[in-house]
């Protein structure tokens, strides 16, 4: 047990008598893994925001003149059945009619003596959909249906808006596996330096008996440290500016930055991992 | 052990506490046939081995206290013993009350009792000092052979590798002489 206490407040201590090359390695850390985190955060909120708007995507079907309410309500269930359909809303002769009159302040009946608007129904999409949402063949589908007159959406505003998202996608992937990429790099090298600068620790080490094992746990356990600290502070640094941003983003467009916890895990994991990775292949490297 | 420098001493302290592996011929050391002792018992056979190096080879970035007392945290020595044997030994070789200083802040030949000191606390079977006065003055280099002395009278065999034969001559110790790569009685 003592061995043990030993080997553990050696790792700490390593960081306070190394402070230059910790300081530089939990650096390195910090900064790669804020931006990992910022991306995954803007994935996460682009995704959020794709799911509002499609909400608001709006299909309007508007059924043939001779279309009876209870004729209408059975289209309506073959549509619901249509893959992507999420809802889908009934709107009667008699429901068109007061909209109608709410809309325009006229009685139509009273002018026509009949009701002249055919029943429609409003159709909404499933929002949780991996990829973009492609409306066109939902929309041939339901043109083809018996008894739909007529289909209006608004086709170019949602094409564009999936194609913004498509962009978005892709280039946050490129973006974060190369910042991935460059941050394994850079983590693994200032932990190789901050090794490489104690080699004749280690070969001190070996002569007075030591063994690889006594060796190896104080590195690793500093080099778990490094990490943890870099991955903490870029974990308190990235909660701090959404937490400032959601302040102005509230008050100017009633919105918010959301922040899923699974993220600070996976950054504080995958620091912890690399750094353990790379901690132990150079130490290895050097006691052989 | 005397000898010119480059005539082998050092590798003849390298083969003895195994940085080295011979290419040919036998090495025992404490009755060990180190030709088939498996490389991670090495650790074990060092343990039993104090050494002592002409560049001191303490850790600057840790102070006195902490230099010697590594040998006792290899072997796991409870932390309270720990604190017991190294004022016990600092005593022994004129470093009390310089504990909290660092390598750095030592003298040459402070350094090297330092050196000693991590050395002796494990109780070795053996010292190998290689060049122990390479570094120091004479009247430092007298102290410490002295001290050395001393230690061995205390049942400490030592091997000592240097070339100043005017130090250890006349002190009645067996000598060898390291002559062209080859052993032979002084």
């Amino acid at each position: 047990m003592d061995k043990l206490a030993f080997l553990i407040s050696e790792g700490v201590r390593n960081l306070w008598r190394h402070k230059l090359t910790a300081i530089t390695a939990i650096f390195s850390v910090f900064i790669t893994l804020f931006l990992i985190g910022s991306l995954f955060v803007i994935t996460q909120n682009s995704h959020y925001l794709i799911e509002y708007l499609r909400t608001k995507y709006k299909i309007e079907v508007f059924f043939k003149a001779g279309v009876t309410n209870e004729q209408a309500r059975k289209i309506m269930g073959v549509i619901k059945e249509i893959p992507g359909v999420r809802s889908t809303t009934l709107i009667t002769k008699e429901d068109a009619l007061r909209i109608f009159k709410d809309q325009f302040g006229e009685d139509i009946v009273a002018i026509l003596g009949y009701n002249p608007l055919p029943a429609s129904c409003v159709v909404n999409i499933n929002r949780k959909q991996p990829d973009s949402v492609d409306i066109r063949p939902l929309i041939s589908k339901i043109k083809s249906l018996d008894g739909v007159d007529q289909v209006n959406y608004q086709g170019r505003l949602i094409r564009r808006i999936e194609n913004f998202y498509q962009k978005i996608v892709r280039g946050v992937s490129i973006a974060v596996i190369i910042i991935l990429l460059l941050t394994i790099i850079i983590i693994a090298n200032t932990i190789k330096l901050t090794i490489h600068a104690k080699q004749d620790l280690i070969k001190i080490l070996k002569l007075l008996g030591a063994t690889n094992l006594f060796i190896k746990i104080p590195f690793l356990l500093e080099a778990i440290f490094q990490g943890l600290i870099g991955a903490g502070l870029a974990l308190v640094a990235l909660v701090g500016v959404i937490h400032a941003g959601n302040t102005y983003l509230e008050k100017l467009f009633h919105m918010r930055i959301q922040y899923d916890p699974v993220v600070g895990a996976i950054m504080v994991g995958f620091a912890i991992l690399i750094a353990f990775l790379t901690g132990y292949r150079t130490v290895t490297k050097y006691l052989a | 052990m005397i000898g010119p420098t480059g005539s082998g001493k050092t590798t003849i302290m390298k083969l003895i506490y195994m940085d080295l592996y011979p290419d040919s011929g036998k090495i025992v050391i404490l009755g060990t046939n180190v030709a088939k002792l498996k490389r991670r018992k090495i650790p074990f056979l060092r343990r039993r081995i104090g050494m002592i190096f002409q560049d001191y080879h303490l850790l600057n970035d840790r102070n006195l206290f902490e230099n010697v007392a590594i040998p006792l945290h290899i072997i796991g020595i409870p932390r309270n013993e720990v604190e017991e044997r190294v004022y016990r030994i600092l005593e022994e070789v004129g470093l009390t009350n310089k504990e909290k200083q660092y390598p750095e802040e030592l003298s040459g030949g402070e350094q090297q009792r330092a050196c000693i000191a991590r050395a002796l606390i494990k109780d070795p079977e053996i010292i190998l000092a290689d060049e122990p006065t390479g570094n120091l003055d004479p009247i430092a280099s007298f102290e410490l052979v002295n001290l050395l002395e001393q230690i061995n009278r205390e049942g400490t065999a030592i091997l000592m590798a240097s070339h100043n034969y005017n130090l250890i001559k006349g002190r009645g110790h067996p000598i060898i002489e390291m002559r062209d790569g080859k052993l032979r009685n002084g």
